[in-house]
This record gives structure tokens, C-alpha cells and sequence, in this order.
């Protein structure tokens, strides 16, 4: 018996995902838990792993958006009739010898639904449709007017046909390549991709909030000494840890003692949570991603470095988890290392604060009355007011400054 | 609105037509005495006598021939055939003749005939008296083809039979002839090449005919279970066909099913899958669906013959499979 491989629901609040592409090909054989195809979801890009042993026997969906529980491949023993997992269960009181051929299982399994192929393919003789998705006419004529390449879609209908509510559930391409005018040679056009889409929508929900900035300075001094113990201490192959790493934990500790900042907001309840785990805000290829360090407040800062090197080197693959990145009760956004004096981060919805970390500079001060130079840093507390007031922002990054400029109050 | 019958239906359109018109009678065999093999005439020859409800010999082509005949001579006749089976021994008059002479005669000779025949599955009739056989004569130009499915259509549709000026072949179905139904006080003449929305539905229609009108309408009943919402449509004249108004509902719903009792293959459920797809191709989300007979001779058999035709659950297979949930 085939095995239907049907697209996974990865995460609460997952409806349906991209396939980006296939990792094996039609006819090879495939292991359970061996990566078979790459899926994109709102939050992130990953490999999916096989759910059965067997052959690759039909990809019916080659790439494009799909709905959560959609068919989209057969796994079966090789030569094995895959129709049968395909097709519409035939009535019991078929008319007419069409369906009682079908019934009896004599009729030749129908031909695989052609893949969309972005590249020309040259044509076996005697198919001159390769390449054509099955539509109906009326999905055809929808998705004519409104501008989608049938390409993107998933179908629905039997043997993978596009029906029309596949296509009136698929949005439009962004650029409707019919009305838009020729661009001057110099203008790259980017398509935006799901992770894209997502964080112009989650952002722009953001910016909705009602937020407040806190601006502070801290002494790095200490911090840095610290660093130094750390690397200097090092076992031999293990992660070096980053200054980073050092706030990631002193916020960590911070939050634990202020769970007001540490904590999430539906719009309709306070989710405080005692345990602070914070995001981690990446620049991945493809887009800004936000892996959480677990436990931040009671783990080691090596444990932390761990963790960290270990989530930066898969966001950049973009071999990211939703389990990875989901379950943040605060976030840190770094961008000292570009050289940034100060900025503003943008809430990370539902969290209700965010930090933004500027870089460590050379700066005059005035300790006891006297000029000095000591390493500073800016960080910028953005807050969610309809969970948050000013003071418990205010409280959280006095403890923090505290904590930086002591690393032992700390411990 | 009274309530009749459809056999009571099509006796009253040939009564009240008898009575006001001289020019209507009436030939067939057993038509008189015995009131026809499905009693549609009983109690007519005791009105109107035995000049004009007349019993003819066994010869279908001589009971068709001799209408054409008076047809042509400016009467109005109205001709039984007793199973639409035996339509097949008056080919040559109805196809040849009936069917012609209108063209080649450049006009001047009209052809008013009505040929009444009935046929169908139910009750054990077997294989040579229960075909359904319209699609044969969809298949000529010159005749017109009607196939009612209730009591008011039935009587409607008979009368503008009677009165058009071409030969009308007039399909009725043996399982139909008890089913009660409305009809206005006074005959309203139905125009051939009309159709009739039996039910409205947004989700898929069903194109029916004859006694599949009533299981589609059943599959309907059912269907609204599953939250499917069909519309059924009876064309009710199948030559000239309403194509606009089939067109347009299947525009409406996106999917389409036909249905009949007659075999499937080389059936009117063709013709009408083509018209329909020709006109609302860019409107259809599925393959239309065809149900109909098995390819078969009828079986005599009671279980035999309920395994051949048609019924609701196959209207309603089929809808589901249109709408991809079969």
C-alpha cells in the first residue's frame, strides 16, 4: 500500500507552506527520516524528512504554496500502482463502462501530473503538453485575470487538477507581469518570499502598538573583562563566546527579576513567564530570522555561546526549525558590530519589549568629577505600552545596566 | 391549480384539444376500447367516437404513415406508438418521410404530426420494450423532439406538440404516468425549445431528462445533506434544444452533470455535455459527468434491471465527483 506524504502542519497556526524544491527525484528510493523535499513556511525554510521507506513514486506537487494535509508525493515499492492513492475512490454504481474498467482496477494508472518547470524541458516525442499544469478552464481563466502562474499553485481536484478554489486561495504574483511597464536595465526586481511576507506583515502589525523607547548607556568595561576570562579559560574546539553572548545572559537574569518585560501579549492576556527565553535577532539570507536561546537567565554563558553558534550557523543555511524560533519572551537585536551608535528596534509581536544593542565606543565620561575614557554602549528598550508602563521598562534596564557594569551581581 | 396526474395530464391536453379543434384526432393501437396499454385514453372513445380515437392494425409504419398523410392533407393528428421501442418499424416514415418533406417541397408542404410514444425502464417490461431511444431523433433535422417529466409540463409541452407545424416525436416515461403534480385551471401552451430550472442551486447542475429529472431532484434532497447545493434543469424539448438557459446555469454553478435513463454512450447526455462545454468553457471547473444507462440491453430481471439504469445515488456520485469529493 503507497504511502501518501501529505504536507506536515510544523507548527500551531501553520495553514500551509511553499515547497521550494525536491531533494529526490521520481523513481529514486528514499529512507524514513532521510530530507525529501525543502518547505518554506511563514517563519521558516526547512527540510522535511520522509515518513516511510520506499520509492519516490510521484511528486503531485512540484513545487508552490500548499494547503496543510494536501497530497503532495507517494511513497510506495517500487512499480507499485500509485493511482489508486491518487484517484477519487470509484462509486460502487459507476455508469457506464468507463468506471467499471476503473473499478476493476484494469485501467492504466493515469499519468503523473506534469511538473511546472521554470526551465524549458525539451519533450519526450508524442507529449507536446510537458509542462502543463491540469486546470480546469475556469481556474485557467481566474488565474488569467488576476495575473498567479498556475505554476505557484497546488491542485485539489482529482489526479492533482488546479480547480478554482485552488487558485481564488492563491495571491497574485506581486508583480503582474501584464500591466507593470518596462523597467530600466539597471533596477532589479525581488520577489518577496514567504519569510519576506511575513515580516512586512508581523512588522507592520507592530508598528501598529502603541510603543515607548527607553534610552540608556552602560559602562562595557567589565563585560569585556569578562569576555576575555572566558576565551582565555576556553576548552580546546569549544564555541568562543561573544559579547553577545555576556548580555544575552545578564538580560537573561534581568528579565527573571522583572517579568513584567519578560513576557508576551494577545491582545487579550498578559503571558508573564519566569523563565526568560530570548531571541535572537539574525540577518539570514533570505531575511531577518529570530532564534530563541533557551533559559537565557539560567544558563551558562558558554552553555549560551553553544546555543547561539549553533542557531546562526543554521539560520544562515536556513535550515531553521519553527521550534527553533518559537516561544520568545524577549528579544535582542545586535547591530553594534556594523558600528551603530544607537537605534530603534521594531517590536517582535507578541513580545511586549525588545532591545536594541548599539556598538561598544570609546567615550568620554565624567567619573567623581573627573574626565575619563571608558568603553560605553547604547541600548535602546522598545515597549509595548498596552502591556507595559514606562516604569517597569525603566526598572528592567537599571537592573541591567547594573548588571553589566557588575557582571558578578550576576551570579 | 388543479392536481392531476401526468397520464391524467396528457388525457386532458388531448381531450380539451379534441374538443375545440376538429382538425385533432387521434390513431393507435388499442386506443379505443382499451384506453392504450398505459390507459392514457380512457374514456375518449365514449366522447369523441370511433372516427376520431381510432385503433389501428399492428404496423407502426402504417399508424405513422397515415399520419404523415393527414398531417399534409391539413389535419392535426395525434398518433400512439405503445412502446417507443416500436418507433424503429416507422424509421423510414418518421426519418424519410415525416422529417422531409417540409424542405423538399420548398415550404408548401408542412408536416403537423404528433407522434406520442412511451417507453423506459421499471416494473419488468424487458429488453424490447423499455429503450430509450430520443437520441436517435435529435439526430434529424426536421423533427422536433419532447420529452416531458411532470404533469404540467406534460400537458403544456402536448399541446404546442399538437399545434406546431413540424413532426414532434413525444417521449413519455412509464414510471411517471401515476406521479400526481400542479396544473393551472386553464391548458398554458409550454413552447418547444424552452427549459425549465426545477430547482435552483449554485454548486453544480444537473442537466436532466424524463424520469432522471426526479432522481436528480432526489440527489438534490440529498446532497443538501453534504451541504452540496444543485440545481437541476430539464430542457424538456431536447430538438431545438434551449441551449442559452443550460449554458447559463452552468456558467452559474461551474460544473455540470447530465443525466437520462437512456445508455450512456452515443447518448443525448453527449449533446448536451458539448453544447454546454462549448459555451461555458471558460466557466467550467470539472469535466461534465454523464449518468446514464450501462451499456447493456435491458435485463428482465427486476434486481438486473435496477443494476442498469440510473438512480439518485449515481446523480449524486457524479456531482460529488464534479465537485471533487468523490
Amino acid at each position: 500500500m503507497a504511502t501518501e506524504v501529505r504536507l506536515p502542519r510544523l507548527g500551531q497556526g501553520m495553514e500551509s507552506g511553499t515547497i521550494v524544491r525536491w531533494l529526490k527525484s521520481e523513481g529514486e528510493p528514499v529512507k524514513k527520516r532521510e530530507p525529501l523535499y525543502e518547505l518554506d513556511t511563514d517563519k521558516v525554510t526547512q527540510e522535511v524528512e520522509a515518513e516511510a521507506d520506499g520509492v519516490l513514486l510521484r511528486i503531485v506537487v512540484r513545487e508552490g504554496e500548499v494547503d496543510v494535509g494536501t497530497t503532495i508525493a507517494v511513497i510506495g515499492k517500487e512499480g507499485e500502482d500509485v493511482s489508486a492513492a491518487l484517484l477519487p475512490a470509484e462509486t460502487s454504481r459507476g455508469n457506464g463502462s468507463e468506471s467499471a474498467e476503473a473499478a476493476r482496477g484494469g485501467a492504466e494508472a493515469p499519468a503523473a501530473p506534469e511538473p511546472a518547470s521554470r526551465e524549458p524541458r525539451p519533450s519526450p516525442p508524442g507529449s507536446p503538453h510537458e509542462g502543463r499544469r491540469r486546470a480546469s478552464p475556469l481556474a485557467r481563466r481566474i488565474a488569467r485575470e488576476r495575473g498567479i502562474d498556475l505554476a505557484t499553485i497546488a491542485g485539489t481536484g482529482p489526479d492533482g487538477r488546479i480547480i478554482a478554489e485552488d487558485v481564488e486561495k492563491a495571491q497574485p504574483a506581486a508583480a503582474a507581469a501584464t500591466a507593470a511597464p518596462a523597467l530600466p536595465a539597471e533596477v532589479e526586481v525581488v520577489e518577496l518570499t514567504t519569510i519576506r511576507k511575513t515580516i512586512a506583515r508581523r512588522l507592520t502589525e507592530a508598528w501598529t502598538a502603541p510603543v515607548f523607547q527607553l534610552g540608556v548607556s552602560a559602562d562595557m568595561t567589565e563585560v569585556l573583562h569578562l569576555r576575555e576570562q572566558l576565551v582565555a579559560g576556553l576548552a580546546e574546539g569549544d564555541v568562543k563566546p561573544t559579547v553577545n553572548d555576556v548580555l544575552t545572559k545578564l538580560a537573561g537574569v534581568a528579565l527573571m527579576r522583572h517579568m513584567p518585560v519578560n513576557a508576551t501579549f494577545d491582545g487579550e492576556t498578559i503571558q508573564r513567564s519566569a523563565l526568560a527565553h530570548v531571541g535572537m535577532a539574525v540577518a539570514a539570507p533570505n531575511g531577518l530570522v529570530v532564534p530563541v536561546i533557551r533559559d537565557a537567565g539560567r544558563s551558562t554563558i558558554q552553555q549560551i555561546a553553544r546555543q547561539r553558534a549553533d542557531l546562526v550557523v543554521r539560520a544562515r543555511a536556513g535550515k531553521l526549525t519553527l521550534g527553533d524560533m518559537q516561544g520568545g519572551t524577549f528579544t535582542i537585536s545586535n547591530l553594534g558590530m556594523f558600528g551603530v551608535e544607537q537605534f530603534v528596534a521594531v517590536l517582535n509581536p507578541p513580545q511586549v519589549a525588545i532591545l536594541a544593542v548599539a556598538a561598544v565606543k570609546d567615550t568620554p565620561v565624567v567619573v567623581d568629577g573627573e574626565l575619563d575614557v571608558a568603553p560605553m554602549m547604547q541600548m535602546t528598550l522598545t515597549c509595548d505600552h498596552r502591556a507595559i508602563d514606562g516604569a517597569d521598562g525603566a526598572e528592567f534596564l537599571r537592573t541591567l545596566v547594573a548588571l553589566v557594569e557588575q557582571p558578578a551581581l550576576a551570579l | 391549480m388543479a392536481e392531476l396526474t401526468y397520464r391524467e395530464a396528457v388525457r386532458d391536453a388531448l381531450s380539451q384539444a379534441m374538443r375545440g379543434d376538429e382538425r385533432v384526432f387521434m390513431m393507435g393501437e388499442d386506443i379505443a376500447e382499451m384506453g392504450g396499454s398505459m390507459g392514457v385514453t380512457t374514456g375518449m372513445l365514449a366522447e369523441f367516437g370511433p372516427q376520431r380515437i381510432r385503433n389501428t392494425p399492428i404496423s407502426e409504419i402504417a399508424i405513422v404513415g397515415a399520419g404523415i398523410g393527414a398531417a399534409v392533407q391539413g389535419m392535426l393528428p395525434v398518433v400512439e406508438i405503445m412502446y417507443e421501442d416500436f418507433l424503429t418499424i416507422s424509421m423510414e416514415q418518421i426519418v424519410n418521410q415525416a422529417a422531409k418533406h417540409r424542405t423538399m417541397s420548398g415550404g408548401q408542404v408542412k408536416v403537423p404530426l404528433t407522434i406520442r410514444t412511451q417507453g423506459g425502464a421499471g416494473w419488468s417490461p424487458g429488453a424490447q420494450h423499455a429503450q430509450q431511444l430520443e437520441a436517435w431523433f435529435t439526430h434529424v433535422p426536421g423533427l422536433k423532439v419532447v420529452f416531458a417529466s411532470t404533469p404540467e409540463d406534460v400537458r403544456g409541452l402536448l399541446w404546442s406538440a399538437i399545434y406546431d407545424p413540424n413532426p414532434v416525436i413525444f417521449f413519455e416515461h412509464r414510471t411517471l404516468y401515476p406521479i400526481k403534480g400542479e396544473v393551472p385551471d386553464t391548458i398554458a401552451p409550454i413552447p418547444l425549445g424552452k427549459a425549465r430550472v426545477h430547482r435552483e442551486g449554485g454548486d453544480c447542475t444537473v442537466v436532466a431528462t424524463g424520469r432522471l429529472v426526479h432522481e436528480a431532484l432526489k440527489a438534490a434532497e440529498l446532497a443538501e445533506k453534504d451541504g452540496i447545493s444543485i440545481e437541476v434543469v430539464d430542457p424538456r424539448t431536447l430538438s431545438p434544444l434551449d441551449a442559452d438557459a443550460l449554458v447559463a446555469s452552468v456558467r452559474k454553478t461551474t460544473r455540470c452533470v447530465t443525466a437520462h435513463e437512456a445508455v450512456v454512450q452515443g447518448g443525448f447526455g453527449a449533446e448536451l455535455a458539448a453544447v454546454i462545454q462549448h459555451g461555458a468553457f471558460d466557466y467550467l471547473d470539472a469535466p461534465i459527468e454523464r449518468v446514464g444507462a450501462k451499456f447493456a440491453p435491458l435485463a428482465f430481471a427486476p434486481v438486473m434491471e435496477e443494476f442498469i439504469v440510473p438512480h439518485a445515488s449515481d446523480v449524486l456520485d457524479a456531482v460529488k465527483k464534479t465537485l471533487a469529493r468523490a
